[in-house]
């Protein structure tokens, strides 16, 4: 029988065994709020305003920031141990690992040999659209082109 | 480790309190009684039925293979079966026997034991990711019985969206088999990190623990990608909602990147948790503290990270970009180091240790030759070069069979007979064990060497016929997988009679110093531990006694007397 | 373990020995389980970035062919949900009990509402046939929202691949969905316990875990929106 605590537990907690929360002030929790409202007004705000390129980083660096806040104040990250706060990290890590490689493949596939990706629609026998040497067949030249039908009248959707 | 606080101490109310003279198998009876449990010793038994099952299943299939294999053209059955019957084959190994073996099977069983736990952190949870298991598994069946699935274990597109429905089924079943598996991860490393008992810091915990808290954390980390891949296959296939179809401007290749990026790191999932029955067992018949353990531990985690790292390795000829093939190989060969340290770490643990050469111990050293030989002919396959040679012939699928069966298989086996007795409460013949053992070992590298020299002959995997020339080679392999399957026959006979009419085990048959051993069942109490795992050096004679309670008596009265 | 410290603590498990560890071992695991649905999640923002840097002006006319004031109005209302579920959690380990289950209730709703917006914006094109995939379809008022949409993109033409824009929106969107669907029935769950006192100041752990689920559900549309509906 011990009573040393055990040595994984939260620093936060004493020694009682029982939980100890921060329970944070509801004023708090309405600041946050208002921030996060706040922010989605300006990332429409920056939406309605044409700012070419920069929409996407705009909206990007928006989302991170109200995500931050929710899993900092609503999720109490703030307060957490350091554990749950690698494990939260370490999930952001790896999606962005698979993003940058599968891209670093799928950004490229045309840039050192633009028939590398070469593959066929069985169907047309052309390149198959979506692939490197079917960018490049339809007159792409390094970057991705989309497909687009000749007609602009509404009633090219249509395959 | 409190060996004056065993079982005769008074044990606070417990829903899964063991009686005095029962134990957790026999302390409570029927059918109900095992479907309900929470104890994490009866729902490690119950998986390790079901994967041996599995594997039964998969064995089978693969005897009818080599079977088929021995003659060119049409042996035993059509071509069309012979597609069906390989990835069942491959299905049924990969995602019902081998990720769920080690960590699900005996990792439940020993991990609460070795950190001085009562159960899992979530029995519950623990109960649940078994069930789920075998609603995955009945989801498979159906895909087995009703449909017609030829795709390969890797469902890769665009094939696997052309033909029937059943490639949806097996997609779902493996998709629940998967959430399994998460569970399982999560509950572990929430085990490891929580319920350690006082004395237990990481660098005592055991290297079995280390092994499956790294792959834990692979099953936690990358399983959830394979999931969505198989949502969106099954979604594809159903709806064609044009994420994979090239036809629609979706693109195969990115299936290959989302199937690997779980497929290749499951490797680590299959592979780490072998490694660390062999740290255990290589330990115990050494009778010596590991050499380098921290080294050991580490790198598991190191294997676990990098595993990430390095998926593309799986598509060099897929039609990806060269920038990323190059990438992916450079990346590929970190995975030899930390791979380099095991080895060369349990190399000198047996060096200068008192070895005995007894069935677990047997199985781990053919573990560390199979796995060395895996591993280098792995790095052929990451080699741009050589793999435009390799890629798909028998050379990779006599690669990872080393790496998989003369690796994880024989690991697991290894644990098998290491913990048979305080499974089972039996002892086992040790005769028939070396027997089965000898018939495995001989008859896995007669099946798979012959494969390497195939495969560089330029022999392609997965095809139904072959050229004359291939077919000594071939029958070759076949003889090997006939005499593998007798191994395996005489390895269930041998723990049938076990079973049936073996000896009382004592509670540490092997003389070890691991926590698991000395004392039945979980801890009676709230273990203080004192020593590392391996410290033979400050293990009581009582914790490494290897006979029984009786003899243990005897022995002390003899001493008494003297 | 202390039998002592089990004390009248109902809530605790045989095989925990404190409050305390139970609870840290609880939020563990729930960390570890949101970490899995963000690399769920994650597999979906990965295609989303190969079609996007592939197909960039259907990804432009498709975001213009969303109504982005329906998803602004589902972003505020999640996030007020968020809000209300936080105040559940706060309402639980202060004791609150009427409270905690009123908080619910009102995440419950906003939860409600979200969907309600999410079934009209399907509705509307499930009939101007924009369908993932092989099924798209446009007719009627879509193609003219397709004119409309290529005009304000400064896109000459309809990309082919808006198609493919619709398979992943209606794939991400629907999965998301399907969460919300899933906090509904969690947070009614709860709600329950609540109702017959089952929470405590000592005790309030599924109260959090269940707004912690609740906020991820959040943070993924938090990227959704911009992602999906403010593209240019």
């Amino acid at each position: 029988m011990t009573t040393e605590p055990l040595a994984s537990h939260s620093p936060s907690s004493p020694d009682d065994g029982e939980v100890h929360h921060h329970v944070a002030s509801a004023r708090r929790h309405v600041i946050v709020l208002l921030a996060l409202l706040g922010f989605t007004a300006l990332t429409v705000g920056a939406y309605t305003i044409n700012l070419g390129e920069w929409n996407l980083v705009a909206a990007v660096v928006i989302s991170t920031l109200k995500a931050a806040l929710v899993v900092w104040f609503f999720m109490e990250l703030k307060d957490d141990v350091a554990f749950n706060r690698l494990v939260f990290l370490g999930a952001v890590i790896f999606i962005g690992l698979f993003m940058a490689y599968t891209m670093n493949d799928t950004r490229h596939r045309n840039r050192v040999d633009a028939y590398n990706g070469a593959r066929v629609d069985p169907r047309s026998g052309e390149f198959a659209g979506g692939t490197a040497a079917g960018i490049v067949a339809q007159g792409g030249e390094l970057g991705p082109l989309p497909v687009i039908a000749a007609e602009s009248d509404g009633e090219a959707a249509h395959e | 480790m409190t060996v004056e606080a065993e079982a005769e101490a008074a044990i606070p109310a417990d829903p899964h309190h063991i009686p005095e003279g029962a134990d957790y198998i026999t302390h409570e009876h029927g059918l109900k009684s095992w479907l309900t449990t929470v104890d994490h010793k009866r729902i490690g038994v119950m998986y390790l039925i079901s994967i041996l099952l599995a594997f039964f299943a998969g064995g089978v299939f693969a005897l009818i293979l080599r079977t088929e294999l021995l003659t060119p053209g049409k042996t035993i059955m059509e071509a069309d079966t012979y597609n069906e019957m390989f990835t069942l084959h491959g299905a049924i190994m990969v995602f019902l026997f081998i990720i769920p073996s080690i960590p699900a099977a005996l990792g439940n069983f020993f991990l609460p034991i070795m950190i001085g736990a009562k159960d899992v952190a979530f029995p519950k949870l623990n109960l649940a990711s078994l069930y789920i298991y075998w609603i995955g598994a009945i989801f498979t069946l159906i895909a087995i019985v009703a449909g017609h699935i030829d795709t390969g274990w890797t469902f890769y597109t665009p094939y696997s969206m052309r033909g029937d429905n059943s490639a949806v089924w097996m997609t779902i079943g493996v998709f629940i088999l998967g959430f399994s598996s998460i569970l399982t991860g999560l509950n572990f490393i929430a085990t490891v990190h929580k319920m350690r008992s006082p004395g237990m810091h990481w660098r005592r915990l055991p290297l079995f623990i280390w092994g499956i808290y790294a792959t834990a954390v692979i099953q936690v980390l990358a399983t959830p990608v394979l999931a969505i891949t198989l949502l969106l296959l099954a979604t594809e296939k159903i709806v064609g909602i044009g994420i994979f179809d090239p036809a629609l401007g979706g693109d195969p290749v990115l299936f290959q990147h989302f199937f690997w990026f779980y497929s290749h790191p499951a490797v680590y999932i299959m592979i780490l948790p072998g490694m660390a029955i062999v740290s255990e067992v290589i330990a115990c018949f050494s009778r010596r503290k590991v050499f380098g353990y921290m080294f050991i531990a580490m790198s598991s985690v190191a294997l676990a990270l990098l595993g990430f790292l390095v998926w593309g390795h799986h598509m060099f000829v897929s039609g990806q970009s060269e920038y990323a093939t190059m990438v992916f190989s450079a990346l590929t060969f970190l995975v030899a180091i930390p791979s380099g340290v095991k080895i060369f770490n349990w190399l000198a643990t047996l060096y200068q240790g008192s070895i005995s050469l007894e069935s677990p111990m047997l199985y781990s050293l053919a573990f560390i030759a199979l796995f060395t030989i895996g591993g280098l002919t792995g790095l052929f396959l990451g080699t741009l070069s050589t793999d435009i040679h390799l890629h798909d012939t028998y050379f990779v699928v006599a690669h990872f069979h080393y790496v998989m069966v003369g690796g994880t298989v024989f690991g697991f086996l290894s644990g098998l007979h290491y913990w048979w007795p305080k499974i089972t409460g039996r002892l086992y013949d040790e005769r028939w064990a070396r027997v089965a053992f000898v018939l495995v070992f001989i008859g896995f590298n007669v099946t798979f060497f012959s494969q390497f020299i195939l495969g560089s002959r330029g022999m392609p995997r997965r095809y139904y016929s072959y050229l004359d020339q291939f077919q000594p080679l071939h029958m070759t392999s076949s003889g090997g997988a006939y005499i593998i399957g007798v191994g395996f026959v005489v390895m269930a006979i041998m723990f049938a009679k076990s079973l049936k009419s073996g000896a009382k085990a004592g509670r540490n048959p092997w003389g070890s110093a691991g926590y698991e051993w000395p004392h039945p069942h979980n801890f009676a109490e709230q273990p203080v531990f004192t020593r590392g795992p391996y410290d033979y050096h400050l293990a009581t004679e009582r914790e490494l006694f290897t006979g029984t309670d009786e003899e243990w008596d005897a022995h002390m009265a003899k001493k008494g007397e003297a | 373990m202390s039998t002592e410290a089990h004390g009248d603590s109902h809530f605790l498990q045989h095989h925990y020995d404190t409050p305390a560890q139970q609870f840290n071992a609880a939020k563990l695991g729930m960390w570890l389980f949101l970490a899995q649905e963000l690399l769920f999640f994650g597999g979906l923002f990965v295609a989303y970035g190969v079609f996007r840097s592939w197909y960039p002006q259907a990804w432009v006319v498709g975001s213009h062919l969303l109504d982005y004031r329906m998803g602004a109005l589902n972003t505020a209302v999640l996030l007020l949900s968020s809000f209300t579920a936080v105040m559940a959690v706060r309402s639980a380990q202060t004791g609150n009990q009427k409270a905690t289950g009123n908080f619910l209730l009102a995440t419950i709703a906003l939860a409600g509402v979200f969907m309600v917006v999410k079934y009209f914006e399907y509705a509307h094109k499930f009939e101007v046939g924009f369908l993932p995939g092989s099924h798209f379809a446009p007719h009627g008022v879509g193609l003219a929202e397709i004119v409309e949409a290529a005009r304000e993109s400064g896109v000459n033409g309809v990309p082919y691949h808006l198609r493919t824009f619709f398979g992943l929106y209606f794939v991400m969107t629907g999965v998301h969905g399907l969460h919300v669907l899933i906090g509904m029935f969690v947070m009614g769950w709860m709600w329950n316990r609540n109702r017959k006192g089952e929470f405590s100041t000592r005790y309030s752990t599924p109260v959090e875990m269940t707004a912690l689920y609740w906020h991820l559900v959040d943070i993924i549309w938090i990227f959704l929106f911009p992602l999906l509906y403010l593209i240019d």
